[in-house]
This record gives structure tokens, sequence and C-alpha cells, in this order.
């Protein structure tokens, strides 16, 4: 198997579990729990179907849409995920560039493992900023200051990491980052020689956007679980929300909003936009899925915010329907990540290509000239 | 596998498999005929959803909740279930001190293998005495007088095992307390050595509360259903109960309720608490589960008794769910029995802890700091 072969998300994670040394794999693969809410995110979208206009005269449909004012030539961006070089030895660099080409957000974790800068340095392309309120206020200030100087088009503010969640497959690994060798994991980083190989003869694993304000950065082998639940501030609040939008004063989003009651918050402190995420249903179990929520906050605010979906989306299919209920547009770390373990940079791009043809496909197929076409008229609930 | 690879409920489960004769573990982990309440009473979680709020500042959280006049730290307390010792050799005193450390509600069993009166001077933290009525009037008085002397907070009355449940895991293997050896299960304790000779060595197995009065106490195997079907009293009716209610004289709560207008009559009583129970699945299958019951019940007693909602739970998040629809505490028998056949009192403790971390990181992730931040705003069904 390789990259030819992958057509959709099943076959960009066979090629990447082929390729990962078990708890790497499966810290992406995972989620909290019994994973009930990581299989939801999913399965949502199978709970209405799609109704498609013949005859439409729809031509060579228009993808682009509109985020962190930046337009983009296809509704769907890479969601920001933490430490790639774990995946790939290009790891950011990557998935900046393939973002770069397709002409859609990358977004850059503040636990990236290239620097601001750096990625600054390679792709003009649009860019997301990803933050964590830090308990160390000089760390938020130094990566929102350093985003600005670095002309990045949005930063959003993850919330709904305020405790690691239960991921009992990283327990059951042994997965801690950097990776260490354990008893338990030796057998799985032997086995995949090559990963080891790349692993050790690029660049040296850090944090890099915050390597010089903590130890948590250098090598001291850590689990992320630690440095969230040490560095993460769970006093976080509504002022400091709002003191990051107007310390950034561009296109700002809040990540983690489920409520409707949030999202009119967020409108309130000034966002211009919301990501509806579970984070992937890495956090709480039993906990609603982004796509059953969708509607409800799209009737709340969507006049006033966007919209951004992040969780659950593999085909496009599901990008369609969340546009039709609301959406400006999707986001996806899972997928992305697959493809970038599976091919680097050319995983991404391909991965990407499948996306946009898929959602070209089935805009002609439903009838839709533009985006602005899908709306909540094209969906039939089953229930 | 051992103890310290047991990161949840289904890990315990597969522990006390691997430790317990198959006859006994069946005994825990069987339910009535076809299974499909004893499913539903875990699945039925899966119908709602959580929704979080984000950006409340939620550094500590306080999990305590007040039940029955007792504050204990933890939303959630160990049902009362049979039988123990026959679990792990140190039975009720594992569990009792397990409870203790986490200041929880330990309930006692009327077929405790440990006496109310060995508990009591064990611990000190809040007790339930869960009792049987029995054809025996002179049993009841005696169980009920040794509970009240030994200080027990709360009496439970179980009124949903009017017979027995036809749990046909036991019919197939030939259970029976105490254990006894036939063709069938012979293979079962011989391939289980280590519960074999606790068994024999720790401490002559028995039913303290029972055994001066009836030859089920003793020596004289039976299986439980026999036990319902011969000692209990099937003409109980709702007199009786408001008798044991006002014979006892302190909190005293109906275990079994399951309609709204047996809730009301438990309210009329003078119950100060009522069980949203099925008896984890073990009796009538086919009926409700209590979490797709709790919120009618709440809605039409909550402000008059303490709703507890007993069954099913496995995770911290199901624990949630049912507060949000305002349950005042959880309970459940399985959610320690497996951790006590794995590993006695430090399995117990080991399962408490799990679901106590697991119920702090869940609030700070829902956005909330205490039991009564949790409401109905916070579900969705499907």
């Amino acid at each position: 198997m390789n990259l030819n072969d992958c057509l959709n998300f099943n076959d960009f994670r066979k090629l990447a579990k082929k390729k990962l040394p078990a708890p790497i794999f499966h810290y992406i693969d995972g989620g909290s729990d019994d994973e009930r809410t990581l299989n939801r995110n999913t399965e949502a979208f199978d709970d209405c179907d799609l109704v498609p206009k013949i005859l439409a005269n729809v031509g060579k449909p228009d993808l682009s849409t509109t985020v962190f004012g930046r337009k983009i030539s296809m509704p769907i961006f890479l969601s920001p995920a933490a430490m790639q070089r774990l995946y790939h030895p290009e790891g950011d660099k990557a998935s900046a560039r393939a973002a770069e080409k397709f002409n859609t957000f990358y977004s850059m974790s503040t636990m990236s493992n290239n620097s601001i800068e750096q990625i600054a340095n390679l792709s003009s392309g649009p860019k997301l900023f990803q933050l964590y309120i830090h308990k160390d206020q000089s760390i938020t200030d130094d990566l929102i200051d350093r985003c600005k100087r670095a002309n990045f088009d949005g930063l959003c503010l993850t919330v709904d990491t305020i405790v690691a969640g239960n991921r009992e497959r990283d327990h059951r690994t042994g997965f801690t980052t950097p990776p260490k060798l354990t008893l338990k994991s030796l057998f799985s980083f032997a086995i995949k020689p090559k990963w080891v190989f790349d692993y050790l003869t690029n660049e040296k694993f850090e944090l890099s956007n915050v390597k010089n304000k903590t130890d948590k950065g250098t090598n001291i082998t850590k689990s992320v679980i630690e440095y969230i639940n040490e560095q993460y501030d769970p006093g976080m609040n509504w002022s400091d929300a709002e003191y990051v939008v107007k310390r950034w004063d561009k296109p700002f989003a809040i990540k983690g909003v489920m409520s409707v009651e949030d999202a009119k918050r967020a409108v309130d402190i000034g966002c211009t936009a919301i990501m509806i995420s579970n984070h992937g249903g890495r956090q709480l179990d039993g906990s609603r899925s982004p796509f059953d929520q969708i509607k409800l906050i799209s009737d709340a605010v969507g006049d006033k915010v966007d919209i951004i979906l992040d969780g659950g989306v593999r085909r496009g299919t599901h990008v369609l329907k969340a546009i039709a209920a609301g959406a400006k547009a999707c986001s996806f770390g899972k997928a992305f990540l697959f493809s970038l373990s599976a091919g680097g940079q050319k995983g991404v791009e391909k991965l990407l290509q499948n996306m946009h043809d898929e959602i070209q496909r089935n805009m002609i197929l439903m009838g839709c000239k533009n985006l602005k076409d899908l709306n909540y008229s094209r969906l039939i609930f089953r229930r | 596998m051992s103890l310290k690879n047991c990161h949840n409920f289904q890990d315990f489960r597969s522990l006390a498999k691997r430790k317990l004769p198959s006859p006994i573990f069946h005994y825990i982990d069987g339910a009535a005929d076809d299974e499909i309440t004893y499913n539903r009473n875990t699945s039925a979680f899966n119908d709602v959803d959580l929704v979080p709020n984000v950006l409340r500042g939620v550094e500590s959280v306080d999990l305590s909740t007040t039940i029955f006049g007792k504050k204990l730290d933890l939303p959630f307390y160990c049902s009362p279930t049979a039988l123990q010792r026959l679990f792990h050799y140190d039975g009720e005193r594992a569990v009792g001190k397990a409870a203790q450390k986490f200041n929880t509600m330990f309930g006692v069993s009327a077929l405790a293998t440990v006496s109310v009166e060995e508990i009591s001077s064990l611990i000190d933290t809040p007790k339930m005495f869960q009792f049987y009525f029995h054809k025996d009037r002179g049993l009841n008085d005696s169980c009920l007088e040794r509970a009240k002397a030994a200080k027990f907070d709360v009496m439970a009355l179980t009124v949903d095992t009017i017979t027995g449940g036809n749990r046909e895991r036991d019919l197939r293997t030939g259970f029976t307390s105490p254990p006894k050896l036939t063709l069938a299960s012979l293979f079962s304790f011989a391939t289980k050595p280590m519960w074999g000779i606790n068994y024999l060595t720790k401490g002559k197995f028995e039913l303290p509360h029972l055994q001066d009065y009836v030859e089920e106490g003793t020596s004289t195997n039976t299986s439980i259903g026999n036990y319902f079907s011969t000692m209990l009293d099937q003409t109980m009716n709702w007199n009786d109960a408001e008798k044991l209610c006002s014979q006892w004289g302190g909190h005293f709560a109906l275990k079994g309720i399951m309609s709204v207008e047996d809730a009301k009559r438990a309210v009329d009583i003078g119950c100060t608490g009522i069980m949203v129970s099925n008896h984890g699945g073990r009796q009538l299958d086919g009926s409700r589960s209590p979490f797709d019951q709790l919120a009618e019940i709440v809605d039409a007693v909550g402000d008059k008794l303490d709703v507890i909602c007993e069954g099913g739970f496995q995770r911290g998040t199901h624990m949630l769910k049912a507060l949000s629809l305002g349950a005042k505490a959880c309970a459940g028998g399985r959610l320690y029995l497996y951790a006590l056949a794995a590993a006695g009192q430090a399995g117990v403790e080991r399962a408490l802890g799990q679901y106590k971390s697991e119920l702090e990181r869940d609030m700070k992730l829902m956005g909330c700091t205490k039991i009564s931040d949790l409401s109905r705003k916070n579900l969705r069904f499907r």
C-alpha cells in the first residue's frame, strides 16, 4: 500500500498505522474514555441526508469561502495539532506547505515543533495560530505578539483542554513526548525502524514556541498530559479570553464552544468566529458532537460570527452537510495527521486534493453553484 | 494483567473474571432472562449528550453531596450487595474501609458476610443497612434492632426482589451460596486454586444477620433465587413498609422504585429517600432503566426526598448525566464488585479513586465546580 492507493480517510489511516510506532498511532487515533464522542462525531453526519436539485446547470462550482478575513479556495482547513514532528520528520513544515498550495488554512499549535517565525518564513498562505492560556502570562503575551509580527491571519483560543482528557490508549501504550523507550513500547518502535531513523536523524524534537520559557520544551521526557496539567491555567475565564481578543486585535476564534450560551458570550467579547469542537472526542467523552449541535448555535449567532465545525469530518459530503447546517468552513485534525504520517507534504496534498475533488463533485451532484446555495432546506433528518 | 493495568470498569471486570471461579463471576456479571435491561442500564446514558460550558474558572472542584442528612465527599456510593466474601476473602471489610477512605456511604446487605456490629466497629463513615422483608418477623426485628444498635445511618428496604429473578447464568453454572461443588462447577473451581485456598482458610463463610434464624444463613447450599422465593414475604405491602419506616425511626429509603406513583407513595409513608433501581437488571428483564426513568421521578418528588439513581454506572460521565437530571447521588454494585474481586480493598480504592478523578476531570471540562452547578441545561437528548 502506498500514497497512490489512499482514496479516503480509512486508507490514510491504514497507511499511517503501518508507518508509525503503535504509541504514536494511537495517540492520534484515540479518544477519551470509551470513545463514544469520538465515534459520534462522525456518525452524527449519517443522521441526515442530502437532497439534490437536478438540472441546475452548475458548471464548475465555486468552493471558496472567507474565514479569519481571508478568502480560501475550499471550505476545509487543517486544525491545529500538536507535535507534528512525531508523525513525519518535516512536521508542521509539510502541513504548512501543503495548505499553502491549496490556498487553505494551516493552523499552528502552541505545542508545535516549529516556531512561529520559521513557518511564517516558508509560507505566505493563510495561517491560524492556536493559543493556550498559560499560567505564566508572559508566555501567552509573547506568543500573541510574535504571531502578530509574523503576520498570522487569525488566532484561536482553545478552551476545552482545561484539564487533559482520559486517553486510555495512551495509558496502555505508554505514550510520552518526546517518545520514551519503555519495555512496553520497545517492540512497537523496533518494528518501525524507518520512523526511528527519521526521528533520530532529523532536527531535534522540541516545543519550539515555548522552549525558552519552560523546561518542558526541551529534552525532558514529559507526557503532553503532564504539560497540559502543569502549564495550562484551569482558572481561565471569560475576562482572560477578552484580554487575548483585545491584545490580538485581528480575526479571533474561541475553539471548543459547544453551548449556545457560550457562543453568545463569544460574540459579546468580540470574537469574529467560533470553532464548534469537542477536541476530536479527546476530552469529555459523552459530550455532544459538533454536527449535532451546529444548528442550534448557527440559529443563535450565525449572523454575527463565522462558525467553523471541527470534528468528525472524513468526507466531502460531511463538509457539505456542515455548511448546509450553518458552518462557514470545517476543519479536521485526525484526517490530515494520518495523511501527514502516511506521506509528509505529499500525503497532506493528496488528502486535500481528494477532499477538493469530493466537495466539487458533490456540489455538482447537489446542484449547487457555490456554498451559499447550501442551506438547511437541503438536509432531511431521519428522526 | 494486574491491578495497575486497570484503568476502567471493563479492566476490573476482566481481572475479576480471571480471579473468580466462573459460577461466582457470572453471579456478579449476569442478570435476568436475556439481560436486555441490564445492558440498557448502561446504554441509556448514550442517548443523551453533555453540553459543556467554557471559560468558567474551574481550578478546584467540590464533589460533595448531602443525602439522608449526611455529607458525602463523593456524589456516588457503594450499593449494598450480598455475599461479598465470596468475591474476596475480606468481603465487606474491604469495601467498608475503602468507602471510609473516600468518605462515602457504604451499603451493607442483609445477606452480608460480615456483621453490622463488626462493620460498625471498623468504620465511622456513613452506613446504610439494606433490609429484606422476611416471613419470619423475629428475623426482621432482629435485623432492625441490630442495625440500630450498630448506629447505621440509613435503612433501605428492598422492594424489587419479591421473588427471585430468572438468572439463567446461575442456572447454567450451578451457582449456590455457599458454593457447592457440582460436576458442572468442579472444573471452574479447580482452575482458580487461589480463590479456593483463600475461601477455605480465611475464616468460615457465613451470613451473620440470618444465621440464628434460618438454615439458609448457615451451611446449607441454596441459590439466591431460592432464598428470595422461599424466605421473603410476598405479601409485603405499603402498610408493612410504613410500619418498618416508623419502627426504624431514622432515615428510611425504598430501594427499587421505578414508577412515579410509587415514588409519591414513598413520600407519603415518610421515606426520606428512594433508590430508582431495577436491581442491576437482575430481576425483571425488559423493565425500564433507572436513567431513562429518572427525570419523571425527580420532577414528581425530587423536592420532597433524596432521589438516588442506581444501576448502570461505569464512568464518571454517566454519573454527571444522572446528577444533571436531578439525582442527589449515584450508586452501584458492579461499580466496585469487580474491583473487590480483582484485588480486595486496594482494588476498591483504586476503582473509587478512578471514578473520583474522572468526575473531577469531567466537572472541569463541563465548566462546573460543584454538583449543584449541574442541571438539565447541560444535557441534550438525541
